[in-house]
Parts: structure tokens; C-alpha cells; sequence
């Protein structure tokens, strides 16, 4: 299992963001879904190792990031695309990416064919030169993934990828994602069901900090049937298994 | 310069983050230079050595602004980097000093103070340097750094004038030299401990 958590918990002050989330995964792609505020992000960035967890215990790729020389190596296999990218206005698209790959660790002598790859694989190929202050945020959007597939990671942490993305945009994304996940763990945290329904092999659903539901996409919509609010079967089973949680 | 300090650092990933530091951009730099010439006439003017009095101070903020959340646009990604943030914090830290300190010998050197003063602040500003950076990285807060830092030494001034009757004495009186470099090594051992990751997490 490329992500093994059990019983984790993050606490920001006297806010329990994370409260007991146990979950197990290896390759494919893992959905995260729940409303604003549930504790996605932050479980997203305790896989990220960006911040420890205040309690319980999180494996990842078969390491324990506790340590210097595990998080190291699990930092080199990861690709993570933050919720707010920021980015360095006056470095261009393959720079920025080059950036984080350096940061990697990846070998320099590998990192401008990896760095030409990651970039034509978000169609980002004829900005590559472009200054980023001059990209739509859409664009910018699709420079964050690139710096997180650049090194062709084994694990992929993308905390809401398509935000700012257009439908043509997403569905090409769709697409990436599916293709990613043949070999690699891809968590994606969303609060769009259908990014979740075409592209995700498995879906988590959060509420206040809990895993509320775990299952496929396809037990996530049975869940809906005759119950729920929302347009699409999916969004229904979300309604439905958050009004089951929280009666 | 960048491929110079590759060469140096042996991490080309740390020489990129190190020419990204937010205090050593154009702006800041220039703004530095002006800070410290306005010292030299100063001190050219009326005798007394500002440059000596200023230096400290600006290398300070220069240390607390290197790196950190809301400074560096890129700090939440870096976090999640093979190349730990604590080695861009001090990589980027020694940069700022270095060049903080190289900018004030000039200053000192062209403003003509007396020998005592002219080098007497490059151990005060260790410790300035250390206290702020110290308190940026246990806040989180490039802002509180710079307070620290300012705070701390603007203490150490009024004490030396209430002690000796002289602002300079907190930079000519030698028996500080111990109590600069013990303040400089806590605070250097405090940023180190901030910025670790604890363990614990399985």
C-alpha cells in the first residue's frame, strides 16, 4: 500500500481538523470529496509531509515520514500541487517546474527532457517560455500539476486540480489522471462529484474531519437513489451519505 | 550567480532557491544601499556612527523577510521538497548576512568612524540576526521577526547609554562580545529547533 493511515488526527489550536481518519490505498485514483472545511486539505497536507500529524500513524510508500531520511526519500517519489499555488510571477512555465524538480532531488542531467515531458503533458508546451505573470489562472493551474508530475512520482497529492480549469481543460485532465493512475496513487481532494465519478477508482467522502464514506463512485450514487438533493445521481449519494452523517 | 552557487552548494535546487530569496531581490537590495549611504552622510555630518547603529538593524529584517509563510510564494510547495526547507531557510540566512555584512564594512569603511566602531557591530549584528530569525521561524512570522530583532537591539543601545552614557557602547564595550555570541548561538539553536518536523507520527 503506497498510503497506509490509521487513526490520524491534526489539530490546529482547539480545532480538530482531522479526527480519526483511517484509510488504506496503492495505485489508482483515490477521490477525497467533502464540503469546505471537512479536513481534506489538511489530511492532504500531513501526506504531503508538510505539516506532522498530531496524532496516530501515516505510511507512506512503505516509509515512515518521521524521519529525516524516510521523509527524504518519500519527498523525492511524491508530487504534491497545493490548494494556492504560488508561484515566482517572473520565472517562465519551465523554469518554475525546473525549480521544483531541482528541489526534488532529481538528477540535473534528467531535468530538462522530465521538465519538456511534464509541461507537454498539460498542453502547456508553446508557453514553456512564457513569463507565469502573463498566464490565466487556468494556465497557472496546469503549471502547478506539471511541477508535480515532473518527477514522475509514485505518489500524487493534487488538492483541488481543477479549480479554474475549463471543461475542455478538465476533461483533457480527466483523462491525465486516469492514464496517471495506471501505475501511480493519485489522491485527488475535490468538492466536484463529477471530476470524482469520471476519473476516480475509489472516493472518500469527509465530514467534519471523519471518513464518512468509503467506497467506489458507483456505491457513492447507489447511495442516492430515492434520497438526496442534487442534478446528478453522484451528487445525490453525496447529499445523502452527508445528511446520514450528520442526522 | 546561479550556477555559481550550484557549483558552491553542490545543489543546483539550493542555488535556485537561494537567488528566489525574497530579501535578496533588486528592490530590497537597493533599498538596503540607500539605507546605509543615508548612514554615511549621516555619520560624515554629525560624528556619530550610524552606520555602525543602522547596519544591525537592517541585516536583521533582511534575515527575518529570507524566507518563511506569506514571504515566500512558493513556501507551502518547498515544504514538500527532498531538499528540506530548513537547508533553503539556511542557505538563504547566510546569503543575507553575508551580503548585509559586506554592504555595512563598505558603509563603515567610507563613513570613517573610529577603528572600534568602524567593525564593532558585525558581532552585535550576529546576534540581532540570530534573535530575529529566531523569532521569525517560532511565529511563523517574517513581521515579528523584524520586532524582535529591532526590539532587541534598540534594548541593547538604551542600555549601553543608560550603563556608560554613550549610544556606542553597545558596540565598543568588549566584555558584550560573549553575551552577543551566547544570544547568536541560543537563537541559532531555538531556529533550528522551530523548524524541525517532530516525530512521531506512527
Amino acid at each position: 500500500m503506497n498510503v497506509d493511515i490509521t487513526d490520524l488526527t491534526r489539530r490546529f489550536g482547539h480545532t480538530q481538523a482531522v479526527a480519526g481518519v483511517s484509510l488504506e490505498t496503492g495505485a489508482g485514483v483515490f477521490g477525497l470529496l467533502g464540503p469546505n472545511g471537512a479536513g481534506k486539505t489538511s489530511l492532504l497536507r500531513m501526506m504531503a509531509t508538510v505539516i506532522p500529524p498530531t496524532s496516530g500513524r501515516l505510511r507512506l510508500l512503505g516509509r515512515d515520514p518521521g524521519g529525516y531520511g524516510p521523509r527524504r526519500e518519500i519527498r523525492r517519489r511524491l508530487g504534491y500541487l497545493p490548494q494556492n499555488l504560488g508561484y515566482y510571477p517572473g520565472f517562465t512555465v519551465a523554469e518554475f517546474v525546473e525549480y521544483f524538480a531541482l528541489l526534488k532531488d532529481m538528477p540535473s542531467a534528467q531535468v530538462p527532457k522530465a521538465v519538456a515531458t511534464a509541461v507537454e503533458r498539460v498542453d502547456l508546451g508553446s508557453k514553456a517560455r512564457a513569463k507565469l505573470r502573463t498566464l490565466s489562472g487556468g494556465m497557472l493551474r496546469r503549471v502547478g500539476i506539471a511541477q508535480a508530475i515532473v518527477n514522475d512520482p509514485e505518489l500524487l497529492l493534487l488538492d483541488e486540480p481543477t479549480a479554474g480549469l475549463d471543461p475542455e481543460q478538465r476533461v483533457a485532465f480527466r483523462a491525465l489522471l486516469r492514464d496517471l493512475g495506471q501505475r501511480t496513487t493519485v489522491v485527488v481532494s475535490t468538492h466536484l462529484v463529477e471530476d470524482v465519478g469520471a476519473a476516480c477508482t475509489e472516493v472518500a467522502l469527509m465530514d467534519n474531519g471523519k471518513i464518512v464514506f468509503h467506497g467506489t463512485p458507483d456505491e457513492l450514487t447507489a447511495r442516492g437513489e430515492g434520497h438526496g438533493i442534487g442534478d446528478a445521481p453522484m451528487e445525490r449519494g453525496y447529499t445523502a451519505v452527508l445528511a446520514a452523517a450528520r442526522s | 550567480m546561479e550556477r555559481a552557487a550550484g557549483r558552491l552548494l553542490r545543489s543546483p535546487g539550493l542555488a535556485r532557491a537561494l537567488v528566489t530569496t525574497p530579501s535578496l531581490l533588486l528592490g530590497w537590495i537597493i533599498a538596503t544601499v540607500v539605507v546605509l549611504v543615508a548612514g554615511v552622510a549621516a555619520t560624515l555630518g554629525t560624528g556619530t556612527p550610524y552606520v555602525a547603529l543602522l547596519a544591525p538593524a537592517v541585516a536583521a529584517a533582511g534575515i527575518a523577510y529570507a524566507y518563511g509563510p506569506g514571504i515566500d510564494p512558493a513556501w507551502e510547495l518547498s515544504c514538500s521538497m527532498a531538499v528540506s526547507d530548513r537547508m533553503v531557510l539556511l542557505v538563504r540566512a547566510l546569503a543575507v548576512f553575508a551580503l548585509n555584512a559586506a554592504l555595512g564594512l563598505a558603509a563603515s569603511a567610507a563613513s570613517g568612524a573610529a577603528a572600534a566602531v568602524t567593525f564593532g557591530w558585525l558581532i552585535p549584528m550576529t546576534a540581532v540576526c540570530g534573535l530575529a530569525l529566531a523569532a521569525a521561524t517560532v511565529t511563523r512570522s517574517a513581521n515579528v521577526g523584524v520586532a524582535a530583532g529591532l526590539a532587541g537591539w534598540l534594548i541593547a543601545i538604551l542600555a549601553g547609554q543608560a550603563a556608560a552614557g554613550r549610544y556606542t557602547a553597545a558596540l565598543t564595550d568588549s566584555s558584550l562580545v560573549l553575551p552577543y555570541l551566547a544570544v547568536a548561538a541560543c537563537c541559532g539553536a531555538i531556529a533550528m529547533y522551530a523548524t524541525r518536523i517532530p516525530r512521531g507520527t506512527s
